[in-house]
């Protein structure tokens, strides 16, 4: 199982990466969505507990409950990674009413 | 003084320069005048120097006294002071001199308006000197050494519209500055060899210093730090640029103390790395270069100033020297020699001072016949100029003969006791000539340049040489000698074992006093031909100039900063690549690496048990999220390609039920969707051209390009790495967890919360979710700006413009892209908001028992906001829901309501954002699961400012069009949709 999903994840990162890699600067919003989506993945791994119900404080929970933890942190990952996308959908949209083009090779402006 | 109150000395001076900056920014500035306003700071001054001398009696028995506090202490890093005889010696001149030069400076600088910032940086600078040689250990060592440099920079600059006082003061900063780095290193390494970082420890492990393997490197980036800070050949360079400051700094800095600091380094860590014979060869030749050859071209200078400057390198050379031997004779010629050159260096300065003041010039070949203008400068030079050329009964006599008395040693072989002595003869009698020049062409002989007027400077003024120079007279008085034995402690603090000193001029008629005899007369001849010896050096070209070095230096670095930067070709995607292969090459050079065995025994494999269909199904999930998330690569249309980036996070979406994390599955449904329609808004936004073209560009399979080569190779590189990572993470994770207990414990009685996950984020971790939520606004806000600042300098007239052109009216009721939509889908719109609203309202008071919180409740209500965007178009959504319009005041009041219900239980609770049940508190009838706490307060805030932040998103990426080229576009390619629909209804 570990194999399989560290694949998964390197996979999916090299996915994200390929894909922000691509000139059409819409397609590198998808890659760094899909990047943010690889990073989740990993935090979930890293539950210290192979839980088999929800994190709830409950008498009828008898199970091993899964890690609370990482999903805390995997949460706001998710809310600063959407708020990081719509920041960068907007740059997008600047660098195309700037550089009239949503090639990124076309965009200059940082040459020194 | 005792060691409690050590850091006395240094805070009063700086409690001083702080002073002078309120008093300068201050309207009080014009009523005090520029020297009642440097003698007041002189009080702080003389208050150290007092503090200083009070305590430096205790000392003399060896005695260090320490103090210090633990600054870092995860680090190892204290904040200490050591204090012994050694630094007591400085202190005294430091604060001594300084309380001269601050009444000196200030009848210097009558009439400067700015004249309270030199004083202040002066003020600044004796605060850093006086923690140089106070500090306990390396790193306050350091710290006040930069000080040093940077406020001698100010002081050096202070006349800043002159271009020579800029370069020479990025001379000296860039000289010694670049040593100051080197001393670091160097005594980090000693730190490491000793075993401390503070001096106590660093002076008793002188024989693991001597013996270590890295002695040699500690050594010379030590050195070379001493030897810069010190103008040691071949750094000297910068020291008679830096005559380009105001005199009463010259007269500090270069002749009493920064330049001491070196000496004053090399001195503390004597005891522990000296005596060996690298140090011995390294100090000795050094030093000796640089006597030899600040005292030759000092005879060369015609400006007084840089006369003195070269003087005081060959001086310091004389230092340097002295620390390298090994006998207890040196460490009394060096202690007397510091003191005997303090006192008339800073004279002569100060003196040079008031003849350029006084006459506007100090070039020798101007002056000459001042002294019925100036008769008590003319006796003041004529002390100070008597002592540097080492004659008696003055200080700078016994200075030479204690130096001479050194050199002959009979440690020494003959050879080395001969060319020791010789230089030091040579050196004598060149710098007896340059004494002699200056004090005869100055004020004796006959005026050379009738244009010259002078006048005697007024008494405060002179009252600042004449100190150090009647007291460089002295020593010849018999109560000198109750000084020796605080010279003595000095000595052996800077020795390692017991000196003796004594202040005997006469000690009869021995090799010394011979010697001493033969400079002065050599002195005497060169004197009375100096106008030829001077014509002869000015002959020989400098073809070895050490400042075309540094001249070269700076043009490399020019250079390289201009190739530097060419190589920015602005090609990002490169950036990327570069940025990417060079974390892998780091992880893979430096990173940790399980062994594979160890990799492989711990796996463990799908079982088909009743856990082994859960399994299944994850594994089903996870194949889903990388088929899909692939397929967004291979998908031509750039619509496709979001819509299976959604489907692969609606993938991670069932990986999360899976695990199970309902509340991380929920939260994680919403955002994917709510991701895709931001993209497709953000999509529509573009103009159809400009994504026709970028569509040309996207991978398509039929033609390949070598470039994806690369970038295949780049993405599957990192991709590797991250398994690598990942599995190695996997597999040696602990399968305890140390926090999660405790959150499990305390979510009910501490949160009164049975959602661990929502506990956490509400209230164990209520600031970062805080924090979270307020980088969520800003998104928006950010978002809203930017698009803003771009609608302004791109030409946006959709902003301004309230009434729409007629035939956007038109277009009112339709959805984006202006496409047409069924009265079905309009229904659906019409329900989906009430419904989302009570969605949101029931997480929200429920949450904390249930999946669900207030973020997700925010982003189902943005959701459906958005539906209503897709269908109606923005004009539409706009109008029938104005309340869209205050999307920017909804995030602020969000924000406001968690910091006030914190604020509230900080009140009540005493800590900041901690759980407060107003319901029970006040026995409220409220349903059964909901309480009114801080908690809902919270998850209220959360989704308001989510709805608030999302909304302006959706607001600015669903404006139609900002431009008139955007709205003319778009009305056209309505236009045809029209067509397209008219055809289609015929047909």
């Amino acid at each position: 199982m570990e194999l399989l999903t560290a694949l998964s994840i390197g996979l999916l990162t090299a996915v994200g990466i390929f894909q922000m890699l691509r000139r059409n600067l819409i397609r590198s919003a998808i890659g760094l969505i899909i990047l943010a989506n690889a990073v989740n993945l990993f935090l979930l791994s890293t539950g210290a507990y192979a839980g088999t119900d929800p994190a709830y404080v409950n008498e009828t929970i008898t199970g091993q409950r899964s890690d609370a933890l990482p999903q805390a942190l995997i949460l706001t990952a998710i809310v600063i990674s959407m708020g990081g996308t719509a920041f960068v959908l907007s740059m997008l949209y600047i660098i195309s009413s700037r550089y009239k083009t949503s090639d990124m090779d076309k965009v200059e402006g940082l040459k020194y | 003084m005792s060691e409690t109150t050590l850091f006395w000395p240094i805070l009063i001076v700086f409690i001083g320069a702080l002073f002078a900056l309120i008093i300068g920014l201050s309207p009080l500035r014009q009523r005090l005048s520029i020297p009642l306003f440097a003698t007041l700071l002189a009080i702080f001054s003389f208050s150290a120097f007092l503090l200083d001398i009070s305590t430096w009696p205790s000392l003399n028995d060896g005695r260090a006294l320490v103090w210090q506090i633990n600054w870092l202490p995860s680090l190892g890093l204290t904040l200490s002071l050591y204090y012994d005889s050694l630094s007591a010696l400085f202190v005294f001149l430091v604060s001594g001199i300084g309380t001269l030069v601050l009444i000196y400076a200030g009848q210097y600088l009558k009439g400067d308006e700015n004249a309270w910032r030199f004083l202040h940086y002066l003020l600044l600078f004796m605060g850093s000197m006086i923690g140089v040689v106070m500090a306990g250990d390396i790193i306050t060592l350091f710290i006040f050494w930069e000080g040093t440099s940077i406020t001698s920079y100010l002081l050096i600059a202070y006349k800043s519209k002159y271009e020579e006082a800029r370069e020479g003061a990025f001379k000296a900063l860039f000289i010694t500055g670049g040593g100051g780095i080197a001393m670091l290193a160097g005594l980090l390494i000693v730190a490491h060899v000793a075993g401390g970082t503070d001096f106590v420890t660093i002076l008793q492990s002188g024989e693991a210093l001597r013996n270590s393997n890295l002695y040699p490197v500690m050594l010379a980036l030590v050195a070379f730090g001493a030897f810069t800070k010190s103008a040691q050949f071949p750094a000297h360079i910068w020291l008679p640029d830096a005559m380009s400051a105001p005199t009463p700094a010259s007269a500090y800095l270069h002749s009493a103390t920064m330049v001491k600091a070196g000496i004053y380094l090399l001195e503390r860590l004597n005891p522990a790395m000296g005596s060996t014979e690298a140090w011995f060869w390294l100090l000795t030749l050094v030093g000796g270069i640089t006597m030899l050859t600040g005292a030759y071209l000092g005879l060369k200078q015609n400006d007084l100033k840089a006369l003195l400057a070269y003087s005081t390198i060959s001086q310091l050379g004389v230092f340097v020297m002295l620390i390298g031997q090994e006998v207890e004779a040196a460490f009394k010629a060096l202690i007397i020699g510091i003191l005997a050159h303090a006192l008339y260096k800073s004279a002569l300065f100060m003196v040079v001072g008031i003849v350029d003041h006084e006459t506007g010039t100090r070039n020798v070949t101007r002056l000459g016949g001042l002294r019925r203008a100036m008769p008590v400068s003319f006796v003041l030079a004529t002390i100070g100029a008597l002592s540097m050329a080492g004659l008696p009964p003055l200080f700078g006599f016994l200075a030479k003969e204690t130096l001479l008395a050194a050199a002959v040693h009979p440690t020494f072989s003959p050879l080395e006791s001969y060319l020791l002595a010789s230089a030091i003869v040579v050196a004598g009698a060149l710098l007896l000539a340059q004494s002699g020049m200056l004090v005869y062409e100055t004020f004796l002989g006959q005026a050379k340049d009738k244009s010259v007027h002078a006048h005697e400077a007024p008494w405060p003024m002179l009252l600042a040489p004449a100190i150090p120079a009647l007291l460089s007279l002295t020593v010849s008085l018999p109560n000198a000698r109750t000084v020796e034995p605080y010279l003595a402690s000095a000595a052996a603090n800077a020795f390692g074992t017991a000196v003796k000193v004594s202040l005997d001029l006469w000690t009869g008629i021995n090799t010394p006093l011979i010697l001493s005899v033969v400079a002065i007369t050599l002195g005497s001849l060169l004197f009375g031909q100096r106008a030829q010896v001077r014509a002869w050096q000015n002959r020989i070209p400098a073809t070895v100039s050490f400042n075309r070095v540094y001249e070269s230096a700076l043009r490399l670095i020019d250079a390289g900063a201009y190739w530097a930067t060419r190589l920015q070709g602005g090609r990002l995607r490169l950036y990327l690549a570069i940025m990417l292969l060079s974390m892998v090459g780091l992880v893979l050079r430096f990173g940790a690496t399980l062994p594979l065995v160890n990799l492989l025994a711990n796996l463990t494999w799908p079982t088909p048990t009743a856990d082994g269909e859960l399994a299944i199904l994850r594994i089903f999930s996870l194949v889903f999220i990388v088929v899909t998330a692939l397929a967004s690569v291979l998908l031509e249309r750039d619509f496709a390609a979001i819509l299976a980036m959604g489907a692969s996070g609606l993938g991670i979406v069932a990986l999360m039920v899976l695990e199970p994390a309902p509340d991380v599955a929920l939260v994680q449904v919403v955002v994917d969707i709510l991701a895709m329609v931001i993209l497709v808004l953000a999509l529509a936004r573009l103009p159809r051209p400009q994504r026709r073209k970028a569509q040309e560009l996207t991978l398509k399979l039929k033609s390949f390009r070598p470039g994806l080569l690369w970038d295949g190779f780049v993405a599957l590189s990192v991709g590797a790495l991250v398994t690598a990572v990942t599995l190695t993470a996997l597999v040696s994770r602990p399968r305890e967890s140390l926090v999660t207990p405790y959150f499990e414990e305390n979510a009910k009685p501490l949160a009164g919360a049975t959602d661990i996950v929502g506990a956490i984020i509400v209230d164990f971790r209520a600031l970062d979710t805080l924090i979270e939520i307020s980088v969520f606004g800003m998104a928006g806000v950010g978002m809203y700006m930017l698009l803003r600042y771009a609608a302004r300098k791109y030409g946006d007239v959709g902003a301004q413009v309230e009434e729409l052109p007629a035939p956007i009216q038109r277009l009112r009721s339709r959805g984006i892209g202006g496409a047409k939509t069924s009265s079905f889908v309009h229904a659906l719109a019409y329900f989906s908001l009430p419904l989302a609203l009570v969605v949101a309202i029931t997480h929200i008071m429920y949450g904390h028992d249930q999946p669900g919180d207030g973020f997700t409740s925010g982003v189902i209500v943005s959701l459906a906001v958005g539906f209503w965007y897709v269908v109606f178009g923005y004009y539409e959504t706009q109008r029938r829901l104005p309340w869209l319009k205050y999307d920017a005041q909804m995030v602020s009041v969000g924000l406001l309501l968690v910091v006030l219900s914190g604020l509230l239980a900080a009140f009540i609770n005493g800590t900041f954002l901690s759980p407060l049940n107003f319901g029970a508190m006040l026995a409220l009838p409220l349903p059964k699961g909901f309480y009114l706490s801080t908690a809902f307060l919270f998850e209220v805030a959360i989704s308001l400012t989510v709805v608030g932040s999302v909304t302006l998103m959706l607001n600015t990426l669903g404006h139609p069009g900002q431009t008139q080229e955007e709205a003319k576009a778009r009305l056209q390619e309505i236009a045809r949709l029209e067509e397209e629909n008219e055809k289609q209804a015929k047909g």
